[in-house]
């Protein structure tokens, strides 16, 4: 993961080469460079595109939750519960309760693993790798609470039509009072950390900030919306699961930088932990799932939840068959990409992983990046992970001149 | 000269190419080298480069986009060189069958030499299949500990 | 409150008006959608375009642009010929919409005029045949479309 391709063709013998017309393998991103700073940069995504909103119209209701779950490993149960309650949406049956809080359980448990696991991947990406190390073990708590609820580490398949697949033991519940107890201080450890360590200030601190005007313009969502100062989240404004009966506290900042995302993800972690911890005292009995039919009544369903990454959109339509016949799914990641590319502009080089590391990307990793330099005349290939070297060498040379 | 033979001079180095996957694999091989499992002290190396490598690791169906980009990094590999498909989706296309951008397995590119089943496998079963293709026998459970 | 003002709109621009459980559906002809967008954009002070959805009816392409507002979804909908699948873009005026739009066009082959990405690709490979039709149409059968591509 983050590592990449380099090209070593005739005539690029060192890395930064002439131009090389006959490159013509489509890039990820392609950067214009104008002395140091990058002008203009191109996206070109299609590297994880399967084909799955034609493949879900050849599938069954039931079985489409095991293929919408696998478009992203990290976020997989943020699929799943869109799909399942915006298709739940088309008929009139009510989900139990219990249900409901388990649903928020799972979803929850998932963004504290997901930012986790993003905070680990700045520290890799800005050469603190011991960050790194120490908050996927901490990780490890919270996949094992997964596994032990749901069966699986990343795949849960635990939401289905008409309520979750399993249940909670007394047992789990008691371990997940505290574990999350646990995960909350070493959170709280975590954002006294970022913000005293220099390493990570100086590569974040003032780095890839998004005002508000351009987060009006460019719509993100997500984290990346809310550090702009705009309050928004799906969870509260848009309540779905159990989070009508226990809303997030939705947290923003002024600032806008890298350095803020840290501290709202970072919150956000803790925040989470207070919500399952609430939602266990309040767990309502009775049954985890209703039967479902297997035909869906005709509709159009529109239905959106809070991703760890932001905004996951679907729209469902069903005609009143078997099978789904259109499924429209909107990534968050795809609504951040044109405010990544927006943030890069005016950058240096070295600042590029760090502020694609910031928007939280969930696409198949920045594994090919092109650079063309107008004033040089000059068209290059780096990976992911020379760039990443190449930035952790540039922010020691200028420390060291300081 | 087998690859044990030959691993005894050197450590292995991996390079993972995620080739049209959930990512769910990758994050499963990158958890191998965080501190609960601890693939390191077995030797065993992420480097960046395909030219460094000795084990490829294809996570992931190939998709049309992939397909020869991942023949130009086996290509770009120094022999010996082995190629381990990890997860359903790189032995058969796992959930994504008849999609129609996605390639049915990682063998239908490149020669594999060890498959590693799972959706996704996880980070034991990993060092336990790069071990197999090691040692080429399954290790003792002892030593894993 | 909201019905009202989508009523004024809808009337400004002969629309047909609906709901369908969570949303609000503005039907408007193609070459209305621009304005449409505009002012469902400009109610209350802020909008938030989640993503533009593009279905194939069979003789037609509906393209659907969703906004999000607090409860509820407005959505504007508009149905364009197969024969001749053009639509003005909003991007001048919404630039979230630029990569919505290059997503539809690669999928269902609706061209957007005055989008700059038209001429690129944004999802579908490069070996994806010139001749095959948009891969989310009726006419595609996604086991052709594997052999045109050599995928095994």
């Amino acid at each position: 993961m983050g590592a990449g391709l380099i090209e070593y063709s005739p005539e690029n013998l060192v890395p930064f080469g002439p131009v090389h017309p006959s490159l013509k393998e489509p890039e990820y991103f392609r950067l214009v460079l104008e002395g140091e700073k990058i002008v203009e940069v191109h996206p070109r995504i299609g590297y994880v595109h399967r084909g799955i909103e034609r493949a879900a119209q050849d599938r069954t209701w039931v079985k489409n939750i095991y293929l919408f779950e696998r478009i992203c490993g990290i976020c997989s149960f943020a699929h799943s519960l869109a799909y399942t309650e915006g298709t739940e949406s088309l008929t009139e049956f009510q989900i139990p309760a219990r249900a409901r809080y388990l649903r928020l359980i799972i979803a929850e448990l998932e963004r504290i693993h997901s930012h986790l696991l993003w905070l680990g991947l700045v520290g890799y990406w800005t050469g603190f790798d011991t960050l790194f190390m120490w908050i996927w073990k901490d990780r490890e708590h919270i996949l094992d609470l997964l596994e032990g609820i749901t069966g699986n580490r990343v795949h849960k398949s635990f939401s289905t039509l008409g309520g979750v697949r399993r249940d909670l033991t007394p047992g789990l519940i008691s371990t997940l009072q505290e574990e999350t107890k646990f995960v909350t201080k070493r959170a709280k450890y975590y954002e006294e950390l970022v913000h005293s360590e220099e390493t990570l200030i100086s590569r974040t601190r003032g780095v890839g900030k998004l005002t508000k005007e351009i987060a009006e313009k460019l719509c993100p969502v997500g984290p990346l919306l809310r550090c702009s100062g705009i309050e928004r989240d799906v969870r509260k404004e848009d309540p779905y699961a159990a989070y009508d009966a226990i809303p997030p506290e939705v947290k923003t900042s002024k600032a806008g930088d890298v350095e803020s995302l840290l501290s709202i993800r970072l919150e956000e972690v803790i925040d989470s932990c207070r919500m399952v911890s609430e939602a266990l005292q309040h767990l309502p009995e009775g049954p985890v799932r209703i039967p479902f039919p297997r035909i869906i009544p005709r509709g159009d369903a529109f239905f959106h939840v809070e991703a760890p990454r932001g905004e996951l959109f679907y729209f469902i339509r069903s005609n009143g068959s078997a099978k789904p016949e259109r499924v429209k799914i909107r990534t968050p990641t795809l609504a951040n990409l044109l405010t990544a590319a927006e943030l890069l502009k005016g950058r240096v080089l070295a600042d590029v992983p760090v502020v694609l590391t910031g928007i939280d990307p969930c696409f198949g990793c920045m594994d090919r990046i092109t650079i063309v330099n107008v004033d040089k005349s000059k068209k290059w290939s780096v990976s992911g992970e020379e760039l990443r070297v190449y930035g952790i060498e540039y922010y020691k040379r200028k420390a060291g001149k300081n | 000269m087998t690859l044990k033979e030959w691993a005894r001079k050197r450590s292995i180095w991996v390079f993972d190419v995620n080739a049209a996957s959930c990512n769910g694999c990758d994050i499963e091989i990158l958890d191998a080298f965080t501190p609960r499992y601890d693939v390191e002290r077995l030797g065993i190396v992420l480097v960046p480069s395909p030219r460094h490598a000795d084990v490829l690791l294809v996570t992931g169906t190939v998709n049309a986009m992939m397909k020869d980009r991942l023949k130009t990094i086996y290509e770009q590999m120094s022999e010996p060189k082995y190629v381990v498909a990890v997860g359903a989706c790189a032995l058969g296309g796992g959930v994504y069958k008849g999609c129609y951008n996605v390639g049915h397995g990682v063998d239908k590119v490149i020669p594999v030499d060890l498959y590693i089943p799972g959706c996704p496998p996880r980070p034991e079963a990993i060092i336990y299949g790069i071990m197999k293709l090691v040692n080429g026998e399954p290790p003792d459970p002892k030593e894993e500990e | 409150m909201i019905e009202e003002e989508l009523s004024s709109i809808a009337s400004g621009l002969s629309a047909k008006i609906s709901k369908a459980k969570k949303s609000y559906i503005l039907e408007v002809s193609p070459d209305k959608v621009k304005d449409a967008c505009e002012k469902v954009s400009q109610l209350n002070g802020y909008y938030h375009l989640s993503t533009i959805t593009g279905t194939d009816t069979g003789e037609s392409i509906s393209v659907m642009y969703h906004f999000w507002r607090g409860k509820v979804f407005i959505t504007v909908k508009t149905d364009v010929p197969k024969s001749r699948p053009h639509i003005p873009t909003i991007s001048s005026v919404l630039p979230s919409s630029l990569l919505y739009e290059a997503e539809v066009k690669d999928l269902l082959g609706v061209t957007f005029d005055g989008n700059p990405l038209m001429g690129t690709r944004l999802l579908l490979p490069d070996i994806y045949p010139e001749d095959a039709p948009p891969p989310l149409t009726k006419e595609a059968d996604p086991e052709k479309i594997r052999k045109m591509m050599e995928l095994e």
